[in-house]
């Protein structure tokens, strides 16, 4: 089927591959008969959740699996040397001048305390011996100039680069001995949209340039479409769906894949989300609005994280506002100055007219009832000790809402089925007993079992497994929805805040840049900034020329026009007022 | 499937299972434990079935060998001094029934208080912050660089005789600074994590975070850290006793080898004067290693195996 595209022998064969890992519990079967060809020249995306198998497979193929992993049956081929039979000296000549890994957090993958340039020349030095001075600078010289680092980035130690410039490091080092395979197991998964662009770009066209298989590892079906030629999907350490990837994404023929392909929010695509309810906010005693900014700056040394920022959110019509922006942007600081985790350098922040810095006992626990909030790690959020339902029993009663502790336990049940999840299963367990999706839905159950006026929900589905962001999204929909619960949804993901909120505001290095309803702010940018986060992300579009090795596009040279234009400011909604900010610049 | 038609492999395997499972039944726990409570069953059953009057000077010949063997003067080990007599004719054996608990006992007081000052201390530090947090942490480094024995021989040399109570308290001034360092970074990185901001966001008081969301967390820290410290004060209340400081009436395993060593007993061949007491160091060091060895494999099960 795929024969016809390349005649090529291909550069890995992996035939009924299997990986099992010993436990108390029992043997667990990672890999299950997996068989594949990468073709020389070919990009092979492995796509599949958390747990699926497509990281060990990749290790499997390095001879690096972790103890008691093991391979239990089947062949790895190599270019025609079978793997598994290789001693660990012949291995290791076989690592990086055959096969390169580029690893998950390359950022931690550098020695901290080397220059760059050494480290590149440790790998060419381990395999071929000790070379000229001369030879080695030209070589590393070349392998950094073919991805685009400039040559006195050699010089650096890898805390003075950037993230994406350490990933592209890494990527230099994994060519530098031309392998025949290049495995990159979610090269961009700790970057920013607009740097993974950058760094994809440069991991292809530089692929493409030594004409070696590339193995991608990911679970972003955007990502894998705009990459890729040929799609493996992984699910339970079994490959369900393999072929093209123009055939996959028009014609997916397993169940998984199309719920992968649909769990991908697109700008302007169809809305995953259905409202219906439409609740009134709760009454509220008070006639202030429920949060105000008033001029808050927040610095950080001599860095300003937030430029002064002024808005009120009035709270009588529940609305969902959205802050986007990439890391760094002082959206998170603007979520933890609003739960008063973080006091403001300058200026006041007002929950229902009371500044949040200085309040009693009495009003700060009233705050902390009616302002709650989703954070990004479902992992962190629970204590280890205790059982789930802690979390969600303790400030019930903290806030005297608990009458009984029969209504304790109905409120907690009625919470979790709200969220689609069955309080027999989960209530009694301990965290490290449920995934990550169940986690943020308890926490999700939470906000709603408080009924808080105002949830700030920081990045709540970046750590969830892609299938399940949907949900857990329409989860939080719905406490505005049908619970009539104000929403400050932080993010990085323009598609979800497209389709969940009534308000974007888009914040480039601590200024709102552009702000207004959704369909204006994402779908119709005028930014220049908008326009080159739109433009980063990629969407399982396969017309669209999204990172095909054109050096032409410079992030850095786009990012200094956005710093230089005018923010722009357009429609309004209705209990929700943005000051204008000064010109800067 | 049933214990009797299992094979002896089998039974091995199901029992390293369980043993996986539930960590406590740790081998090295429970040979540590099972050492140290030896040494307690020595000192209470003794005190109900041996004369301890037998430990004041001159209630017995002299230098008389363990039974079985015999001394430089020919005399022959009797039964009413089971393991010796020293050089002052004090039994041997209730030297070891009053002397082994005594020496257990000013280890552990000396780190349950040392322990208490480094809880106290480190949760001020890591949760305060500011000025209080550096002036805990500074004198903690400050302290951590002054050999104790020396400011102790001192302190002791001045007191004169002291009680084991004393002892231990002055020994406790030594023993809070490493947990007081532990527990500070512990808390400064649970202060960061995803449970504590929940705890806030749910109106937690701060007595409330401290010991009922982090202090559960820190248990296996503060179980090893204690089993390290009782070592160290151990350590140096038997040194103490070894310059001749310290208790100068009650017997202590530090005591008997200072006056083995000060009567010439390496010279004239009594082995059991001073050999005794230090089997039974060794016994109460090993105890506690593997005490400390076990309760590491519970908290941390990287390090426990399956085979």
């Amino acid at each position: 089927m795929l024969d016809d595209v390349t005649t090529d022998k291909p550069v890995l064969t992996l035939k009924d591959l299997s990986i099992e890992f010993p436990t108390p519990a029992g043997v667990v079967q990672a890999v299950k008969a997996l068989s594949l060809d990468i073709h020389k020249g070919r990009r092979v995306g492995f796509i599949g959740e958390s747990g699926s198998g497509k990281t060990t497979t990749a290790l499997a193929v390095m001879q690096m699996l972790a103890e008691p992993g093991r391979v239990s049956g089947g062949t790895i081929d190599l270019g025609g040397t079978n793997i598994i039979e290789l001693s660990e000296e012949e291995m290791r000549q076989a690592r990086l001048s055959r096969v390169a890994y580029i690893p998950q957090g390359a950022m931690n993958s550098l020695n901290p305390v080397m220059r760059v340039e050494p480290q590149m020349w440790d790998g060419i030095i381990a395999h071929e011996g000790h070379l000229e001075r001369g030879e080695l600078k030209r070589r590393s010289d070349a392998a950094l100039a073919s991805v685009g680092l400039p040559l006195h980035t050699a010089d650096l130690y890898p805390h003075e680069l950037s993230g994406g410039m350490k990933q592209r490091v890494c990527i230099a080092m994994g060519i530098i001995l031309n392998p025949e395979l290049i495995i990159a197991d979610e090269p961009t998964s700790a970057l920013d949209v607009v740097t993974q662009r950058q760094v994809m770009q440069t991991l292809k066209a530089i692929q493409t340039d030594i004409g070696s298989g590339l193995m991608l590892i990911g679970h972003d079906m955007g990502l894998m479409a705009q990459t890729v030629d040929e799609l493996a999907v992984l699910k339970d350490g079994e490959l369900v769906e393999h072929g093209t990837v123009q055939q996959i994404l028009q014609a997916p023929a397993h169940s998984y894949t199309k719920d992968l392909i649909s769990s991908v929010p697109l700008v302007g695509g169809e809305s995953f989300l259905n409202p219906d309810a439409r609740a009134e906010a709760p009454k509220r005693a008070s006639s202030e609005p429920l949060l105000r900014f008033e001029n808050v700056r927040k610095d950080y040394g001599s860095v300003t994280a937030l430029h002064p920022m002024s808005f009120t959110l009035h709270g009588d019509t529940p609305q969902i506002i959205s802050i986007v922006g990439q890391s760094g942007s002082g959206k998170s600081t603007m979520g933890s100055i609003m739960l008063g985790f973080n006091p403001p350098s300058e200026g006041r922040v007002l929950f229902e007219g009371q500044d949040v810095t200085g309040m009693n006992a009495a009003q700060s626990l009233d705050f902390r009832k009616n302002v709650q909030a989703v954070f990004q790690d479902p992992y962190a959020c629970f204590n280890p000790f205790y059982r789930v339902n802690h979390a969600l029993k303790f400030p019930y009663k903290q806030f005297g809402l608990a009458t009984s502790e029969a209504a304790t336990q109905r409120a907690m049940e009625e919470a979790c089925e709200a969220v689609g999840l069955d309080p027999d299963l989960v209530l009694q367990r301990y965290p490290h007993q449920l995934s990550g999706g169940q986690r943020q839905r308890l926490i999700v159950a939470r906000a709603l079992m408080l009924s808080p006026k105002l949830l700030i929900a920081d990045e709540p589905v970046s750590m969830v497994d892609a299938s399940l962001r949907a949900s857990i999204l329409s989860n939080i929909y719905d406490l505005k929805d049908k619970y009539g619960i104000s929403i400050l949804y932080i993010t990085h993901d323009l598609a979800t805040a497209y389709h969940v909120s009534d308000y974007v505001m888009v914040l480039f290095k601590g200024h709102v840049v552009e702000a207004g309803p959704p369909k204006e702010v994402i779908g119709a940018p005028q930014h220049p900034y908008t326009k080159l986060l739109i433009d980063s992300i990629p969407w399982p579009d396969l017309e669209r020329s999204w990172g095909d090795g054109r050096t032409d596009w410079d992030p850095t040279k786009l990012e200094a026009e956005a710093a230089r234009a005018e923010a722009v400011y357009r429609g309004a909604v209705p209990g929700f007022d943005l000051t204008k900010e000064t010109p800067h610049g | 499937m049933s214990t009797a038609n299992m094979t002896r492999a089998e039974r091995r395997q199901a029992r390293r299972i369980r043993r996986f499972d539930n960590p406590w039944l740790n081998p090295k726990l429970i040979w540590g434990a099972g050492l140290l409570l030896s040494i307690i069953f020595i000192g209470i059953v003794g005190r109900f079935i041996w004369d301890l009057d037998l430990v004041f000077t001159g209630s017995s010949p002299l230098k008389l060998p363990p039974l079985g063997f015999e001394n430089l003067r020919g005399q022959l080990g009797v039964m009413a001094h089971p393991i010796g007599t020293d050089g002052g004719g004090r039994d041997m054996l209730a030297m070891i029934i009053i002397g082994a608990p005594n020496t257990l006992f000013v280890g552990l007081l000396a780190s349950l208080i040392g322990m208490s000052i480094g809880i106290f201390l480190g949760f001020s530090a890591g949760f305060l912050g500011g000025r209080i947090d550096d002036t805990i942490r500074v004198s903690a480094d400050v302290m951590i660089t002054i050999p104790p024995l020396l400011i102790l021989v001192v302190f002791q040399s001045a007191f004169g005789d002291v009680t084991l109570t004393m002892m231990a308290l002055l020994i406790a001034g030594f023993v809070w600074q490493s947990p007081t360092r532990l527990i500070r970074a512990q808390v400064l990185s649970m202060k960061q994590s995803g449970y504590v901001q929940m705890a806030q966001l749910s109106g937690a008081s701060t007595t409330h975070i401290m010991f009922r969301e982090m202090m559960p967390n820190l248990v296996p820290y503060l179980f090893g850290s204690f089993i390290a410290s009782v070592t160290t004060s151990i350590v140096t209340a038997v040194g103490l006793e070894v310059l001749g400081l310290g208790p100068q009436r009650i017997p202590t395993l530090g005591r008997t080898i200072y006056e083995a060593i000060n009567a010439g007993a390496l010279i004239q061949n009594l082995w059991w004067w001073w050999g005794i007491p230090t089997l039974l160091l060794g016994v109460i060091f090993i105890g506690l290693l593997l005490i400390n060895l076990g309760l590491d494999e519970v908290s941390n099960p990287r390090l426990r195996r399956l085979s």
